[in-house]
This record gives structure tokens, C-alpha cells and sequence, in this order.
């Protein structure tokens, strides 16, 4: 999950290039390490290097990388004709390469060949049955063709194998609330929090599940971890922030009448209330308005 | 309701909604829509559709986020004599030409406040003939709640118009999609990631 000063570099990078700057092979290489899909412009700065023999030969090794980069980029822009002609590069420097052979696959995808991609991703699981990324594939072309119930079962059964792979429970965390299904994509974000305790993402993503499901101890579990994700993250989260006052507003109308708890709890829907404002004031002071009445509207509720 | 009801969309909340799926083609997308409603004699009413705003771009079905934004738009747009009418919603794949539980649960709860509610869903067939047609054609399919509380699509029984106010609203579309001005666009996920973006846009479309 890339940062927020990653994505900033990667969008300066994006206007120097357009500008004329340069810096091509810096913001491909940025894109590849954070998992960025820009795939118009990959395609085009990619190709810029591509058909240049000489500032191919000056990436050396990473040519073949490029290369591999560009054809996903291509078969994102509806462009087979570029993939195929790039697979076609690649297969013939590694012959016989599974990873060239789960391009072609992915190509096969691309076109909405279903059962030849596949077949194809069958064969080459065949000699390499723990190739996590093509059991992956099968989860994408399932979820790819609206078969989300096929998606989460192809997904469960991975991750009883694969069960350290996070991009996997987020993605079936994900899917599961597509589904509205949120008991089960809470007990995902609860592995995830299990294995990483310190990724905020998880522990925001788990609050904002469990206010979706209400009720009291949801609520209130969701509250501590709307506070942990402000820990974690320094105190600059403004979801979580949001998230203290929704929780606090919520349990309070849950709880009307009964014994007044929890001191520690109305400090921190303060804190949280006030850190806002002030981020408001200084950030978006048209919409301190706002945000100060809807407070007032939780806080008398 | 067996009243006649016509709907009808101001430019500026249709060419909204369709950039905002467009900056996010991988993704589902939707937003609320502002309006008000029009008598327009003792048996006939319209729903104007006056603006919209983008809401977000992942985890749809969540609520804190939603939430949040109903609050917040519905305060900013009474002072302009304009309330939430109905919702909007792009399906994740292009194919997908169904509404979801999750927009239909949107949809069930403005239509409490609003039992003229409409649901409008892109339609990405009609989205991807727009540059070779000559369409006047709005590029979404409007749903409405029927007395069996079941969201149904328009038209199929003649019922329940979808307009566009202004007939070259598709035109401008296409120019601003031309000039891909669906970068600027700002939901309020973005808002959320970054509390100096503003959902309300102002300035897109000077």
C-alpha cells in the first residue's frame, strides 16, 4: 500500500516527464515498486524506451523487466497487439519460462478467453503447484466474471495453504464486503491485525467494519480501534479521527438512560473533535462550517 | 406510487457522475444526487436533478464514510433549498449491468426521506457508443422503487421519464472527456485521504 509521499513523488515524476524533463525509467521503476496501476502512461513512457535500441541496451538486464512491465500495461489498455508482440520478445530470451507462460495467460484473460486462460493456467500448474501468483490469477478471472462466491472459495481454499499472503485476506476482506458479508471480512482484518499489529490501514479498515455491523460491543470495539489507527498513524488519520466521533455518537444513543461510563471515552471524542477542527481551520477552513455543526448535531445526540 | 414522475437531470450532475467513473474504470463508484421536487399540476410531478456529488471509490459497502457525507452534503445543499433525491452508482465491471444489494441499500435508506427516490445506474454500454452516436440519450438507466418496495429499471412499463435538462448535455460530456477532465474530479474519499480536496468541485467546469 504506497504512501501518501510515494504517490505525491510518483504524480511529480508523471508532470516532469510531461514537461519534458525526463525521468521515464525512475517513474516506471517507481510504478513497478509501488504496485501502481497508471498503466496509459506505463505504456507510453514504456514504449518511448522500447523502441529506442539505444536506450534499450543501456537497461541492461532490466530490458526483459521492461518489457514484462509494458505488456500488462498494454493488455490494461486493450492494446493485445503490443502485449503479444512484447510476450513475444520475452519468450523467446526464456523459452519455456513459467513466467513468461502466466503472461500469456494473463493475456488470454485480457481478451475474455476464459477457458483457454484457464486450461493454460492448469498446465502450468501442473509442474509448479505452488505458484502462488497463477492461483491468484484463477481467483481474479472468477471475480472477473462476476463469480464472486466462486472468487471467495477459490480464495479460502489459497490462504489455507498460503495463509501469510496479506494482499490475499484484503482481498478477500474486500470482496466479502462487497458482499455485505462483514462478520467474515472482520474475521479477515483480524488475521491481518494478527500477523502485522502495527499496519494502521488494518486496524482502520476493522473499525470501519464493525461500525457497518452496529450493536453496542461493535461499536465500542470499533471505537478502540478508530484510537489505535490515531496512534498508530501519529494522530493524522482523519478517518479515524471521524471515526471516534461516529462511534461515541453511536454508542451514546445506544446507551441513553443508563449509567454515565466511560470519562475516558468523552476525552478522547473531544480530543478527536478538536483535532479536526484544528486540521480544518487550517487545511479546508471552508468546510470548518460544517463540520463544526454536524459535531454539535453528534454531541446533542 | 401510481403518480406520473418524470426525472430529470441537470448537466452538471450527469457529466459529474460520468467522470467520476471514469477516473476510477476499475473500480465501482457512486455519489448522491441533489434536487428537488416540482409540481407540475395535480396528477404530474418532476424530480430535478439539479447536482451530485461524488462519494467514493472503494468499500462501498461501508457505512462511516457514507454517513459522514449525507450529514455534511445534506447541510450544505438545504441552504440551497436542495436535498438528497437519489443516488448513483457504476458497476466495478463492465458488463455488470445489474444494481447490487449495496446501491439498492443506499437507495432504500434516501428513499425513506424521499419516497420519490431515484437510483441512477452508468450504463457502460450506452457510455462506450457515446462517441460514435449521435445519442441525446442519457448514458444511465434510472431505477425507482415500486409498491412491492423493489427497485425496477424505467421504461419497461412506460413510466418514470429519465430526461436530460439540457438536450447537448452529451456533447459537453464528450469534450470534457476529450480533454480527460475526469482527473480533476474529486470525491469524498478523496476528501477523507486528504481534507483540502473539496467534494463539491467548484471550478471543475470554469
Amino acid at each position: 500500500m504506497a504512501g501518501a509521499a510515494e504517490v505525491a513523488r510518483l504524480d511529480r515524476l508523471e508532470t516532469q516527464i510531461e514537461n519534458g524533463g525526463g525521468g521515464a525509467w525512475e517513474y516506471l521503476c517507481l510504478v513497478r515498486k509501488l504496485k501502481a496501476r497508471r498503466s496509459e502512461k506505463v505504456l507510453n513512457h514504456g514504449l518511448t524506451i522500447l523502441n529506442d535500441p539505444k536506450a534499450r541496451s543501456r537497461l541492461g538486464r532490466e530490458e526483459w523487466t521492461l518489457y514484462e512491465q509494458v505488456a500488462i500495461a498494454a493488455m490494461d489498455c486493450q492494446q493485445y497487439d503490443i502485449a503479444k508482440d512484447c510476450i513475444a520478445v520475452l519468450s523467446k530470451e526464456f523459452p519455456g519460462s513459467i513466467r513468461v507462460g502466466r503472461l500469456e495467460g494473463l493475456l488470454l484473460e485480457a481478451k475474455g478467453s476464459w477457458a483457454e486462460a484457464e486450461n493454460a493456467y492448469a498446465r502450468l500448474l501442473e509442474n509448479s503447484p505452488l505458484d502462488q501468483a497463477i492461483h491468484k490469477r484463477r481467483v481474479a478471472m472468477a471475480k472477473a466474471q462476476g463469480d464472486l462466491s466462486g472468487a471467495v472459495s477459490l480464495l479460502n481454499k489459497y490462504l489455507e495453504t498460503f495463509m501469510a499472503d496479506h494482499d490475499a485476506w484484503r482481498e478477500l476482506a474486500e470482496i466479502y464486503v462487497s458482499l455485505q458479508m462483514y462478520k467474515q471480512a472482520a474475521f479477515c482484518y483480524e488475521e491481518l491485525i494478527l500477523s502485522q499489529p502495527t499496519v494502521s490501514p488494518y486496524h482502520l479498515a476493522y473499525a470501519e467494519v464493525l461500525y457497518t455491523m452496529g450493536g453496542l460491543e461493535n461499536l465500542q470495539t470499533a471505537k478502540r480501534y478508530y484510537a489505535s489507527t490515531i496512534t498508530l498513524s501519529g494522530g493524522k488519520n482523519t478517518r479515524a479521527l471521524y471515526g471516534v466521533c461516529l462511534c461515541s455518537s453511536a454508542i451514546s444513543q445506544l446507551t441513553k438512560g443508563r449509567n454515565k461510563e466511560d470519562k475516558e471515552g468523552s476525552e478522547l471524542q473531544s480530543l478527536a473533535a478538536e483535532a479536526l477542527q484544528r486540521d480544518y481551520k487550517q487545511r479546508a477552513p471552508k468546510k470548518l462550517p460544517l463540520l463544526v455543526s454536524m459535531l454539535k448535531n453528534m454531541k446533542l445526540n | 406510487m401510481g403518480a406520473e414522475c418524470c426525472y430529470e437531470v441537470s448537466q452538471i450532475a450527469y457529466i459529474k457522475l460520468v467522470l467520476h467513473a471514469l477516473k476510477h474504470p476499475s473500480a465501482a463508484v457512486n455519489g448522491l444526487l441533489l434536487g428537488r421536487l416540482r409540481q407540475d399540476g395535480a396528477a404530474s410531478a418532476t424530480v430535478e436533478i439539479a447536482d451530485s456529488v461524488p462519494l467514493s471509490h472503494s468499500q462501498i459497502g461501508l457505512l462511516p464514510a457514507l454517513e459522514l457525507a449525507l450529514m455534511q452534503i445534506e447541510e450544505h445543499f438545504e441552504a440551497k433549498g436542495l436535498s438528497v433525491v437519489g443516488y448513483y452508482h457504476a458497476n466495478e465491471r463492465h458488463d455488470d449491468e445489474e444494481l447490487g444489494n449495496p446501491g439498492k441499500k443506499i437507495g432504500d435508506h434516501i428513499f425513506r426521506y424521499f419516497p420519490r427516490a431515484a437510483v441512477l445506474l452508468l450504463d457502460n454500454a450506452k457510455l462506450a457508443k457515446l462517441p460514435s452516436g449521435k445519442g441525446r440519450d442519457p448514458v444511465v438507466q434510472l431505477y425507482t422503487r415500486d409498491s412491492s418496495k423493489s427497485w425496477r429499471q424505467a421504461g419497461s412499463d412506460g413510466s418514470n421519464q429519465l430526461t436530460l435538462k439540457e438536450p447537448a448535455a452529451n456533447t459537453v460530456l464528450l469534450d470534457y472527456i476529450s480533454s480527460e477532465k475526469w482527473q480533476e474530479i474529486v470525491d469524498f474519499d478523496d476528501h477523507l485521504d486528504d481534507i483540502s480536496k473539496d467534494w463539491l468541485n467548484p471550478g471543475l467546469f470554469n
